[in-house]
C-alpha cells in the first residue's frame, strides 16, 4: 500500500536537495539559458513590425482606434495620448515616437484636418502607418473616405517541410526535448544514484517502501520537467497553437523517459558517472529525435518512428504549429505508452530483484 | 548444529560508572520467560546471492529489554541478518520475526516500532540536521518538535541549523542515532554504531544505548569490537561465513574456553613478569612466598577475552567442518 504523505514528504526532501546540488542545477539551467540564448539569436518571424505615434486628439481618441483599425494585423501601432502640440513635437524630436498627429478641433464643415509631425528618418513601416492617417481622421469624423482599403495578412509560404521553417521555434523546440532528456536521464538518476551510493535510500527504506521513494524520485523529475518546460515557453513567448497538446506532449514524454532514469539510478549508482558520461550519450539521441523535423526517409525514419523522444518532438510540434504539421495521434500516443510501461516494468523488475 | 549453550543467570560485577548498572547485570532479561516474547525471532533463515550463503540455518531469539550482540568477521552475515529484519531483504528460506510480525511480509505493522543506526553515516550531507530530522518525523507522521528533542537526547542542539557535510565523523553517528530515537523504537539495530567513533563519541552512543535498554528496548548489535560487546551484551552470537557458532552470554562463552585452572600474571619489583597457575601446588608455594617478600608490585588473573573464544571459535569454523566445531562448543 503506497502512503501519499510519506511521498509528499520524499518528494519535498529531494525537490530541496536538488535546489542544492550543483550538478542537477546546472541541468535544469541549461537548456533555460539555451532557449534564451537561441530565443534572442533568431528574430521570430512572426513577430509585427512596430511604430510608435503620439496622439493629440482634442476629439476624444477616436483617431487613434481608427488608426490602429487600419493597419489591421500588419503593423503593430503603438499609441501615446500627449496633451498638446509642444508636447508632441518634443516626442518626435527625442524620438521617443516615429510620428505624431495633431487633430485639429472638428469643424462644421470641410474636411478633417490635421498635422502630421515626422521624424527625419521614420522607418518604412511608420511611413506605412502614416498613409493610413487621412482614411483614419476621415473614419474618426464619421465620414465616408473617397476610396476604401483593407490591409489583410497573407502567411508566408512555407519552404521546409512540416512548416517548421523558422529556426526560432524548432531550435527551441529541440532545446525543450533536451531540457525533458536531462530531467528524465540525468536528473531523476542522479537523484536516485545520490541515495543508493550514500545508503540514505538504505535509511529510507525503514521509514518507507521502495515504491514510495521511487514515485517520489518520478513525481520530482516530473516537476521539475513541466516546470521547464513552462518556463521556457514564458521566458521565450513561444507561440503554442494547442496548449493542452503541447504539454500533454512534453508529460508524456517526461512520463515515458521517467522509468528509464529511474532504472538507470538503480543500476548504475553513481551519481557522478551519470552526471560526467551520460550526456555524451544523451545529447546524440535527442539529435536523432531533432532528425524527426527534416523530413527522414528509410530506416532512420523506422527507427524514428519507435522511438519515445522522435514521437514527442512530434506531438510537441503539432502543439506549436496552426498546421499540425506531423498529424500524429494515436501511433505517437501508443509508441510513448508503450516506452512508458516498459520502462516501468523493467524498473520493478530490476528493484525486486535487487531488494530496493 | 546447536551453538554453544546457555548461562544468563550469573551475577554480574558492578562497573565503575557511578550509579548505573552493568547492562550486563540485567540477567532477568534474558530468562526463558524473557524469551517466549521475543521481540526478534529468527528461524533456520537462510539467505544466498547466487552460490554466496550469506546467511545458513540461523535461529535465534532475543528477550525484551536485551541487549544483543552479533559478532563475525567481515562478510559473516551480520549485515546481512539486519538488512531481513529491518525489512530490506528477503530470505531465502526459513523464518524472521520482530514483535511477533513475519519480514518483510508484515513490515508495515512494525515500522514505527523499529530503527537502525547503519553503519554508513547514511545522513543528508547537503541539509542541515534539523532537515534530516524534520524528513524523518514526516514519514513515522511525528511532530517536527520531536526531531528538536532527539538533538537534544544526542547534543547536537546548538549545531541543528548547520549542513551536515561540515560534520565531523562523531557527530554524524550521534545524528545517526538521533533519527534512530526518533520513533522511540522498541528494537533496535545497530550496525557497526562505533565504527570509526573517537573513544568519548563511542562511550556515549553506549551509555544511551544501555539507557534504551534499561527503558525496555531491545538492542540488536553487530560489531567488530569484542571489548564493546563484552561491555554491552547480555548475550552474543558468533557468526562464521553465515552459520551460527556459539550463542551465550559473555561470561559463558570465556568460562567454557578457561577450562584449565586459573592463573595470575605477576609484575615483580625487578620488571619480571611472572605467570604462576594456581592448581600447581609449586606456583601456589612461590606465590606465598612473593607476597611473603614484598616483591610482587602487581598481580593479574588471567581470563580468556571474547576476543580468545571469537579467534578460536572464527579460526576453526574456517578450518573444520563447522556443525561438528558447534556440536563440541
Amino acid at each position: 500500500m503506497v502512503n501519499a504523505r510519506r511521498i509528499l514528504a520524499i518528494l519535498t526532501k529531494d525537490l530541496r536537495d536538488a535546489g542544492r546540488d550543483g550538478r542537477i542545477l546546472v541541468l535544469l539551467l541549461l537548456p533555460i539559458g539555451m532557449a534564451l540564448f537561441y530565443n534572442a539569436t533568431f528574430t521570430d518571424p512572426n513577430e509585427l513590425p512596430t511604430t510608435d505615434v503620439a496622439i493629440v486628439d482634442p476629439g476624444g481618441g477616436g483617431v487613434a482606434r481608427e488608426l490602429r483599425a487600419a493597419a489591421g494585423k500588419s503593423v503593430k501601432v503603438q499609441m501615446r495620448q500627449t496633451r498638446d502640440a509642444a508636447s508632441a513635437r518634443k516626442l518626435v524630436a527625442a524620438n521617443d515616437v516615429d510620428f505624431a498627429v495633431v487633430v485639429a478641433p472638428a469643424a462644421q464643415r470641410g474636411p478633417a484636418r490635421a498635422e502630421l509631425l515626422v521624424a527625419e528618418g521614420a522607418s518604412p513601416t511608420a511611413q506605412s502607418v502614416i498613409a493610413l492617417v487621412p482614411d483614419a481622421l476621415t473614419h474618426a469624423a464619421g465620414r465616408e473616405p473617397a476610396a476604401q482599403t483593407q490591409v489583410r495578412v497573407v502567411p508566408a509560404a512555407h519552404s521546409k517541410p512540416y512548416g517548421l521553417d523558422d529556426p526560432r521555434t524548432v531550435t527551441i523546440l529541440l532545446v525543450i526535448v533536451l531540457h525533458l532528456v536531462f530531467v528524465a536521464m540525468m536528473v531523476v538518476p542522479i537523484l536516485t544514484a545520490e541515495e543508493l551510493e550514500t545508503g540514505t535510500f538504505s535509511a529510507l527504506r525503514l521509514a518507507a517502501t521502495g515504491p514510495e521513494i521511487l514515485a517520489a524520485k518520478a513525481l520530482a523529475g516530473f516537476i521539475f520537467g513541466l516546470a521547464g518546460v513552462g518556463l521556457i515557453v514564458v521566458l521565450t513567448k513561444l507561440d503554442i497553437h494547442d496548449p493542452s497538446l503541447f504539454f500533454g506532449a512534453a508529460f508524456g514524454l517526461i512520463v515515458s523517459l521517467v522509468g528509464f532514469g529511474l532504472l538507470t539510478g538503480v543500476l548504475w549508482p553513481n551519481s557522478n558517472s551519470i552526471n560526467t558520461y551520460a550526456s555524451f550519450l544523451l545529447v546524440p539521441l535527442v539529435a536523432l529525435a531533432g532528425a524527426v523535423l527534416f523530413a527522414p526517409s528509410g530506416i532512420l525514419a523506422t527507427i524514428l518512428d519507435v522511438l519515445p523522444f522522435s514521437q514527442g518532438t512530434k506531438l510537441l510540434a503539432d502543439g506549436l504549429s496552426a498546421h499540425a504539421p506531423f498529424h500524429a495521434g494515436l501511433v505517437s500516443w501508443a509508441v510513448i505508452a508503450a516506452w512508458s510501461l516498459a520502462g516501468y516494468v523493467i524498473l520493478v523488475r530490476m528493484a525486486t530483484r535487487r531488494e530496493i | 548444529m546447536r551453538p554453544v549453550g546457555d548461562d544468563r543467570s550469573r551475577p554480574r560485577p558492578q562497573t565503575d560508572s557511578g550509579n548505573r548498572t552493568d547492562p550486563r547485570d540485567r540477567d532477568d532479561v534474558t530468562s526463558e520467560a524473557a524469551l517466549q516474547k521475543s521481540p526478534v525471532e529468527v528461524e533456520d533463515l537462510t539467505k544466498r546471492y547466487g552460490d554466496v550463503r550469506a546467511l545458513d540455518g540461523v535461529s535465534l531469539r532475543t528477550a525484551p529489554g536485551e541487549i544483543f550482540g552479533l559478532l563475525g568477521h567481515n562478510g559473516a552475515g551480520k549485515s546481512t541478518m539486519i538488512r531481513i529484519l529491518t525489512g530490506r531483504a528477503r530470505p531465502t528460506s526459513g523464518r524472521a520475526r520482530v514483535l511477533g510480525h513475519d519480514v518483510p511480509r508484515d513490515l508495515e505493522a512494525i515500522r514505527g516500532q523499529i530503527n537502525l543506526v547503519a553503519e554508513t553515516p547514511n545522513v543528508y550531507q547537503r541539509a542541515t540536521a534539523r532537515e534530516n530530522l524534520e524528513l524523518f518525523c514526516a514519514l513515522y507522521g511525528l511532530p517536527k518538535k520531536r526531531g528538536a528533542e532527539a538533538l537534544e537526547q544526542v547534543r547536537l542542539s546548538s549545531v541543528a541549523g548547520r549542513k551536515v557535510k561540515t560534520f565531523s565523523t562523531g557527530m554524524r553517528q550521534r545524528l545517526l542515532l538521533a533519527r534512530a530515537l526518533l520513533n522511540s523504537p522498541r528494537v533496535l539495530f545497530l550496525d557497526e554504531p562505533t565504527r570509526g567513533l573517537d573513544p568519548r563519541s563511542a562511550r556515549d552512543l553506549r551509555q544511551t544505548v544501555t539507557a534504551l535498554a534499561d527503558g525496555g528496548s531491545t538492542i540488536f548489535l553487530t560489531t567488530h569490537d569484542m571489548n564493546e560487546a563484552d561491555e554491552l551484551c547480555q548475550r552474543v552470537a558468533f557468526l562464521a561465513e553465515g552459520r551460527l557458532v556459539a550463542l551465550d552470554t559473555p561470561r559463558a562463552l570465556k568460562l567454557r574456553l578457561a577450562s584449565t585452572a586459573p592463573a595470575l600474571d605477576v609484575l615483580l619489583d625487578d620488571g619480571t613478569d611472572v605467570r604462576l597457575k594456581l592448581d600447581e601446588p609449586q606456583d601456589t608455594a612461590r606465590l606465598q612466598q612473593l607476597i611473603d617478600t614484598g616483591r610482587v608490585r602487581s598481580m593479574h588473573s588471567l581470563e580468556p577475552t571474547l576476543a580468545d573464544v571469537f579467534i578460536r571459535l572464527a579460526g576453526r569454523s574456517l578450518e573444520d567442518d563447522r556443525s561438528d566445531e558447534a556440536g563440541e562448543w
